[in-house]
């Protein structure tokens, strides 16, 4: 399917959605042009500024350590983008491939998809934090963790979808012309996924962002001096009564990103094959 | 007439029926019960080794992980030879396996107590808690789910299925030190953390304590409610059974309460099982914003201390929850709705 006809379909008529859309757009070209648009240093220490009310030259105001707050937020959606894709990546990478491979080796699947049960077993964000416990923090780790718990449920999810797709003609076709395993799995299968996938990683990241925001809060996340927005509601949390506004931007900043990938997947996910419907997961 | 004997009245008649249904249906149920515990048990076993496992990842002597930094060498060789650290794998976990069975999950570093009675001391918290937010979840996610359904495609329905995305949307930290400002801080209403036990002073009263975090942790999952009680609802909405219903003219709102909303709950029951297994994890950051001697905070400060033998048992503690808890749902599921084969 034209990747361009199928966003198309799947925004026409959903005014939120492509708002949603937009904001998303929005939050990728800043992270991009961080240093271009950010007007301080999200690092720079001010102590004579802390604490200063939203206004002209700190947008946001300044932090406890005198740092701006829109700076620090414009860096923030760099870690967004980056919690993000790299969560989705794992997750779909690993997930999809043990999903795929389960389904379609049926014996191999067999012990494969007993050992995601176990996994399953364990609550998403208890798992992240036995992860973390066993990794230092850093940037990667918080990815790596956050990715493998989502790679549990899309493996759960793709094995469904391939199982589907297995039993359908056109793979018989394939088998008859004497296509190889990977041939049918990459070639035949993998394509009609592809939308079924979208729909998957636009859930996967909206959930990264608020389980990275709870990690970083509970101190377990990405290391302190990284300007994330989670990590700026950790730091700041204290000073809520006092400068209310230093949690006010970056939640709302983590809230309408949230929903807008949630409107995003929805409108993505009323779009797709009508065979997966029932098997994407999301809010 | 003979036909009007009441002894073979219909009604008797179809009593009789549904009683011998219901014999064949126990007779299968108990069937299917004990097949299920036998497939919980491997994977409790696996996940109880990936438990075991876990002290031994951490790099370092497992005996002085688990004895923490202020052990003497003499309480680590003694642990050593206790959990036989130097022995294989395989017969180190038996060996803590059977102490588990036997209730004994080692001691905490930092209490200096069994780890059993660390997690029972933050049980009552957690459960009252988790309770509570199912009460929210009740009295909030059903009737708007069904308001929202039952005006699908209106404006209703556009503003209370998006306002549900919004809900799920927001961190639960974040709504939670918002609440304490506006109804602890400013207005006074409610306590912002803490909460003593329902046998200290105050008694029930002291629920007062649970306000606030009970309506956070409940915001997110009342939203996941709404939406699920919203969609079974227009799954079951479209079925022949509902159609009939209301070509033989029953009222609209009857139909919509016996034949849509009673069929949609069977789905969202399931749901209200994993959510409340799910909750007792799920609050590690709720009772964390509010101070809460639950298990969740003691699984997140267990971490920050290095506590080991804690976070083993408490990871233990709650998966074997989980599990549990998913079999009773599986159970009830097939128990309340018979389309759901029980081979």
């Amino acid at each position: 399917m034209n990747a361009f006809n199928f966003l198309r379909n799947a925004f026409a008529g959903r005014k939120l959605a492509t708002a949603g859309f937009v904001w998303l757009c929005l939050i990728v070209v800043a992270a991009i042009v961080a240093p271009l648009i950010a007007p301080f240093d999200p690092l720079e220490i001010d102590p004579v500024g802390r604490l200063a009310e939203p206004g002209w030259p700190n947008l946001f105001g300044t932090d406890h350590f005198g740092r701006d707050t829109f700076s620090r937020a414009i860096y923030g959606a760099r870690m967004t983008v980056i919690i993000g894709v790299g969560s989705v990546i794992v997750a779909l990478f690993c997930g999809g491939l043990i999903g795929m491979l389960s389904a379609y080796f049926t014996r191999l699947g067999h012990f494969l998809m007993r050992g995601i049960d176990v996994l399953m077993a364990f609550p998403a964000l208890l798992m992240a934090l036995v992860l973390i416990t066993l990794l230092e923090r850093s940037v990667f780790n918080t990815v790596l963790v956050i990715g493998i718990v989502y790679a549990t449920t899309t493996a759960r999810i793709l094995f469904g979808m391939t199982l589907k797709l297995k039993g359908e003609v056109f793979v018989d076709a394939a088998v008859c012309s004497g296509a190889g395993h990977s041939s049918i799995l990459f070639r035949h299968i993998l394509p009609n996924l592809l939308s079924p996938l979208l729909v998957q990683a636009s859930f996967i990241f909206a959930f990264a962002q608020l389980q990275a925001a709870a990690l970083d809060f509970l101190g377990l996340g990405l290391p302190p001096e990284v300007p994330s927005w989670g990590n700026m509601l950790s730091e700041e949390r204290i000073y809520i009564t006092r400068a209310p506004w230093l949690l006010l931007y970056p939640g709302m900043l983590i809230v309408v990103s949230v929903f807008s990938m949630n409107l995003v997947g929805d409108a993505l996910r009323d779009s797709i094959d009508p065979r997966f419907k029932d098997d994407i997961a999301g809010v | 007439m003979y036909l009007n004997n009441s002894i073979l009245s219909p009604s008797l008649f179809r009593m009789a029926g549904a009683k011998c249904l219901l014999s064949f249906i126990e007779v299968d149920m108990l069937a299917y019960t004990v097949k299920r515990l036998f497939t919980l048990i491997p994977t409790l076993l696996s996940a109880s080794i990936l438990v075991f496992l876990f002290v031994h990842l951490i790099p370092g002597d497992p005996a002085a992980i688990l004895l923490g930094d202020t052990a003497t060498p003499e309480e680590v060789a003694q642990l050593s030879a206790e959990m036989g650290f130097d022995r294989p794998l395989a017969t180190q976990y038996f060996l803590w396996l059977g102490n588990v069975l036997q209730g004994d999950l080692g001691i905490s570093i930092f209490f200096r107590e069994p780890v059993l009675s660390v997690i029972a001391s933050g049980a009552e918290t957690s459960i009252l808690l988790a309770s509570m937010t199912m009460v929210w979840i009740i009295l909030f996610g059903l009737p708007i789910g069904v308001l929202s359904a039952t005006k699908h495609g209106t404006w209703v329905d556009q503003v209370t299925s998006s306002g549900a995305m919004l809900a799920a949307s927001v961190p639960t930290f974040w709504l939670g030190l918002y609440l304490i400002m506006i109804f602890s801080v400013t207005l006074g209403w409610f306590p912002s953390s803490g909460f003593p036990s329902l046998s200290d002073d105050g008694g029930i009263a002291n629920l007062r304590y649970l306000l606030l975090p009970s309506l956070t942790l409940a915001a997110p999952n009342a939203a996941l409610i709404v939406r699920l009680v919203r969609a079974s609802m227009l799954d079951v909405a479209r079925e022949d059974h509902v159609r009939t219903a209301r070509a033989k003219g029953l009222h609209p709102v009857r139909v919509t309460i016996k034949h849509v909303f009673r069929n949609a709950l069977i789905a969202v029951a399931a749901a209200f099982g994993f959510t409340f297994a799910a909750l007792i994890s799920e609050a590690v950051v709720t009772e964390t914003v509010f101070s809460l001697p639950g298990i969740g905070r003691l699984v997140v400060q267990s971490i920050l201390r290095r506590d080991y033998p804690v976070i083993q048992g408490v990871i233990l503690v709650i998966v074997v929850l989980y599990m549990v808890v998913n079999l009773l749902v599986d159970l009830a599921y097939a128990r309340l709705d018979p389309r759901v084969s029980l081979k």
